[in-house]
């Protein structure tokens, strides 16, 4: 059952038209641009922007310092508040909760789509505290 | 109802909710591998690449479909009823573990990929446990009887003690 399982699931994957590549994630679409930490990191002490795409809860618990709040479940209403400091920057860095998030990714399009480089922290969340960066808590950047 | 009629009707419901939930995730898998991420179990993670959960997203629906299959058709059905037992408890590995984390899983994939999908809950797991429990009593039963007619034929050609 297994065998026949993997013959099949390869084979439609492969010929079908709506298979995914195996190797790379599939929050990943043409056009997205993702950073590592360390570089994030020293972006960061060059004064980029960054942008915590979680729901704002997790962000008062703690962030990266100097971000603000965009969480994607309410895009529109904090993006309101955030245009003018957005249309202000370079680029922005876009991070969320890590692998099983997908809000990071989805913030950079809508940013893009509307005129502002946005880039997507690799790992996001987990990522930053693993390397023993400086975190934040409350509600303040 | 005899425990055979009873046991039939088991496998038919079984299969029937396994071939039904294998349709969606084998129609898209990119999807299906989406929904694998939010669960955090198999990666992708620091130490587990892509290819784990993407492998499968691209797999599992067709053993799902394979399984519904054999047990619809009575074929192989203690062995199918026993990896579908197998996949059960995995299910319910992983949705419990999920919850237990706080995670948040919008679309549990059970059955649907899309916006029309289920939140993943308690309930989710009693459900799949009385699957589980009904995939578990298949697995254990005795084997479908053969026909009358060869059983027949069998007494006939085979020598007295």
């Amino acid at each position: 059952m297994l065998v026949a399982s993997l013959g099949l699931g390869l084979a439609w994957n492969a010929a079908s038209g709506r298979g995914l590549a195996l190797t790379r994630s599939v929050f990943l679409r043409e056009g997205d641009q993702e950073i590592e930490v360390a570089e994030a990191k020293a972006r960061l002490d060059k004064g980029t922007l960054f942008l915590d795409a979680r729901p704002v809860e997790f962000y008062e618990l703690a962030h990266v310092p100097g971000s603000r709040p965009l969480p994607e479940e309410d895009f529109d209403r904090w993006f309101a508040q955030l245009e003018p400091i957005l249309r202000a920057q370079l680029e922005v860095i876009v991070y969320c909760s890590g692998y099983g998030c997908e809000a990071s990714h989805l913030v950079a399009r809508k940013l893009k789509d509307r005129g502002i480089p946005a880039l997507i922290l690799h790992e996001g969340w987990p990522a930053w505290q693993d390397a023993g960066y400086p975190e934040h808590s409350g509600n303040a950047p | 109802m005899t425990r055979q009629a009873l046991a039939r009707a088991a496998a038919l419901a079984l299969g029937g909710v396994f071939l039904y939930a294998s349709f969606d995730k084998i129609a898209q898998p990119p999807e299906f591998a989406r929904i694998l991420y939010h669960y955090q179990v198999i990666g992708p993670s620091a130490h587990l690449p892509p290819m784990l959960p993407n492998l499968v997203a691209v797999v599992l629906p067709w053993l799902e479909a394979i399984v519904g299959l054999l047990l619809l058709a009575g074929v192989w059905r203690r062995e199918a009823a026993a990896v579908a037992a197998a996949l059960l408890a995995i299910f319910i590995a992983a949705a419990g573990s999920a919850l237990a984390r706080g995670i948040d899983i919008e679309n549990c994939g059970c059955f649907s990929v899309g916006a029309s999908g289920r939140r993943l809950g308690a309930l989710l797991l009693v459900g799949d446990a009385a699957l589980l429990a009904a995939a578990l009593s298949l697995a254990r039963s005795a084997a479908p009887q053969a026909p009358a007619g060869d059983g027949a034929a069998l007494t006939r050609t085979t020598p007295a003690a």
